[in-house]
């Protein structure tokens, strides 16, 4: 074994053993120590204080959906110019465009759905 | 001090335990969108399997360009999985496997 | 290596890909949907040329990622000519989503350009790509509709194929490690040099050894290419897709499709797994026998016309795996006979369901009465169609099955040309069925002159019936030039690439 490039476990084990028991003593503090009483009070959720304020099940608006979805597509689009970046220099002026013409045509997706006005917000 | 190196076996072991998890989970559950995110287990057990035998085999670089190519692929499989829910949602007003049902024999 | 670009090599398929991205954009600034549709039909002809011009040469590109072949070739060609036909007969079905128009073309390009590059690909990374590209593009067009049972189906090719995909890959990954290379040549040196067999499968010491890591990976590779070409243990999405999909995706998947399934299904048996082919042969044929019999039985209790295609379909990926478990060029070339004759004799089938459902409305069989005196030349397309897809002279689907059938008893296989001539009577039943309810005597009830939007059948739908119906008969008389193709196209697979 390669001792050089081990990896040392030990605090990752001791850190786990450590977690785990305070979380367990906590839950096990609590549920001895908290009081059983169910009110009213108690079943509201917590929200740092202040009484909340209507139902938690709101409807979200369903444009957020498209906005994640052109957000998750374009994001990992951009997966591919970690490598190209890495590598461009090497092989010239062909990556260059090809990388170009990958971008045009997102881009062209982009204008795609900007004309179908799924940008627009109202 | 505990001398631990993990080596391809431990990768491929985790890898394969994802990969099963997620075939379990795909395989077993009724709800659209926990089916796609089983899938995306599945999809991830493979990419540490890839990036593993990439990394500790000769050819190194194959494995590391097909993890991207299967990030991408299982990106734009969730983009479509996602609009199909909200399309299968507005027609019928539940995303729970056992109430697709229109379709059978 | 990285000077190992041809884009020649890959003109089609970038002018598919050129095609789908100018319909989709020219459908936000053209309205007229006439002028798109023509478009597409004249832009079609740029990858159709450019595939021509390729015809006859033989290369590699891409550092061996793209092939180009007569077998590629042959495949490309397929698959251009089912877009063609299935753009020219959705004519009749576009007015339920015309504000889609541009899209529906685009994506059928897009996963037409999938399918090319599936039938030329000999690299693992790209099969995957190209495969799940028209995966993607099929279940977004079964949607189309928007209704609950369109979705539906949407949805249950989209989970079904994520999944047995994602088991492909697992398959793929393991092969790679196994052998270090996604490159089929890669693959199959190592398989021939390491000497693995089914006996290797467990080494001494107890634990797996390369063997059954391989075939494991190997199995997972077949269950993917199952899903793809419909074989029975995967084929449970079939029916349910068929029946909610656009009847023109329906057709389109069920050609295209399984036609590139095929090409690469042929393509990684023989040229990479050639080397553990006892290993396998057994098991492709006991896949066709239970598909033949599946598709066939469970297609007789069927009353929706589409489903009934749709097992019928299943029972037809059998037949075609018998030419894939004999193998020898009589049997690839079978293999892509019948996949050219079934081509064309399922897309003149759906192309007379469009028109006749159109009419009646339904698409159940049992509302098809009388439908042979109301719409006659539909129903003459539909009746032949039916005829040679059960492999009755003259048609087609005779000689495509006579030829399969031939390989099997040429090579051994007796038995499994006695199972295809078996089930052959069987489909026999269930087309004679649909065909005998089209020409009996209406009772008075089912009037069909209701629907106005119905009636009309416009020309372009007559002109997919009618190359679908001389398709057929010319394919059923004188089959000996396209025979003469595809003898030459897995002649050159099998001498320009011997496996290792």
């Amino acid at each position: 074994m390669v001792t050089q490039t081990s990896l040392n476990y030990v605090p990752v084990v001791v850190a786990a053993i450590v977690s785990g028991t305070v979380l367990s003593l906590l839950f096990i503090l609590a549920a001895v120590v908290a009081p059983k009483r169910r009110t009213m009070i108690s079943a509201i959720p917590y929200e740092s204080g202040i009484p909340p304020k209507g139902s938690t099940w709101k409807q979200i608006n369903l444009r957020y959906y498209l906005f994640a979805v052109f957000f998750l597509v374009f994001d990992i689009e951009a997966v591919f110019l970690f490598p190209w970046a890495l590598t461009y220099l090497g092989i010239g002026a062909i990556a260059f465009f090809e990388m170009v013409i990958f971008l045009g045509i997102l881009f062209l997706g982009l204008v795609y759905a900007w004309k179908k006005g799924v940008l627009k917000w109202t | 001090m505990i001398d631990f190196m993990p080596n391809l076996n431990h990768f491929l072991t985790l890898s394969a335990i994802l990969f099963t998890i997620g075939l379990f989970g795909a395989l077993t559950k009724r709800n659209l969108i926990v089916i796609l995110m089983s899938v995306e287990i599945m999809l991830n057990g493979i990419n540490i399997a890839l990036v593993a035998f990439a990394n500790y085999t000769i050819v190194a670089i194959s494995g590391h360009v097909f993890a991207l190519f299967v990030i991408t692929v299982a990106a734009a499989e969730v983009a479509i999985g996602l609009a199909l829910i909200i399309a299968v949602f507005r027609t019928r007003d539940t995303i729970d496997l056992r109430n697709i049902n229109l379709l059978k024999w | 290596m990285i000077n190992d670009v041809n884009l020649n090599y890959l003109s089609p398929e970038i002018a598919m890909v050129a095609l789908a991205i100018i319909i989709i954009l020219g459908d936000l600034v053209i309205k007229n949907r006439q002028l798109l549709t023509l478009i597409t039909f004249a832009g079609l002809l740029v990858p159709v040329m450019l595939t021509i011009n390729l015809w006859g040469t033989t290369g590699e590109s891409f550092n061996g990622a793209l092939v180009v072949d007569q077998f590629a070739l042959f495949f490309k060609f397929l698959v251009m000519f089912a877009v063609f036909i299935v753009i020219l007969s959705s004519q009749d079905y576009l007015h339920r989503f015309t504000r889609y128009t541009g899209e529906y073309y685009g994506l059928i390009l897009l996963s037409a350009a999938g399918m090319m590059l599936v039938a030329g690909t000999r690299e693992l990374i790209s099969m995957y790509l190209a495969l799940e590209l028209t995966t993607f593009s099929i279940v977004a067009l079964a949607a189309f509709l928007k209704t609950k049972e369109s979705t539906e189906s949407a949805i249950k090719y989209l989970v079904l194929s994520a999944v047995t995909s994602a088991v492909m890959l697992y398959g793929i990954v393991l092969v790679f490690g196994l052998t270090g290379s996604t490159h089929f040549h890669g693959i199959a040196e190592w398989i021939g040099n390491s000497n693995v067999s089914s006996t290797s499968l467990i080494l001494d010491s107890g634990t797996l050894g390369d063997g059954a890591i391989g075939f494991i990976g190997f199995l997972f590779i077949l269950a993917g290419f199952g899903f793809k070409v419909a074989t029975v243990p995967f084929h449970m999405w079939v029916p349910d897709v068929y029946e909610g999909a656009p009847t023109p995706i329906t057709a389109y998947l069920s050609v295209a499709s399984k036609a590139a399934g095929f090409a690469i299904l042929l393509r990684v048996l023989y040229e990479v797994f050639q080397p553990i082919q006892p290993d396998w042969q057994l098991l492709i044929a006991v896949l066709a026998v239970i598909s033949m019999f599946t598709g066939n039985l469970l297609a007789i209790v069927q009353s929706n016309i589409k489903r009934l295609l749709g097992y019928s379909t299943i029972a037809h990926a059998g037949y075609i795996l018998i030419g894939v478990t004999v193998g020898n060029t009589l049997g690839q070339s079978g293999v892509l006979f019948y996949l050219a004759v079934y081509t064309i004799t399922n897309l003149g089938a759906f192309a007379s369901v469009i028109v006749i459902s159109n009419l009646t409305n339904s698409e159940k069989t049992s509302d098809f009465i009388g439908i042979g005196r109301v719409a006659i030349f539909p129903a003459i397309v539909l009746t032949i169609a039916l005829i040679s897809l059960t492999g009755a002279p003259p048609t087609a689907g005779f000689i495509g099955k006579v030829y399969l059938f031939n390989a099997a008893v040429q090579s051994d296989y007796t038995w499994l040309a006695i199972v295809g001539v078996v089930n052959s009577v069987i489909s026999a039943y269930y087309y004679w069925k649909v065909i005998r309810i089209m020409y009996q005597s209406s009772g008075a009830s089912t009037d069909t002159s209701g629907d106005p939007n119905g009636n009309r059948v416009s020309a372009s739908m007559n002109i997919s019936l009618g190359i679908a119906l001389v398709g057929i008969l010319i394919l059923g008389i004188a089959p000996d030039w396209i025979l003469g193709f595809v003898e030459n196209a897995v002649a050159i697979v099998q001498t320009t690439y011997p496996t290792a």
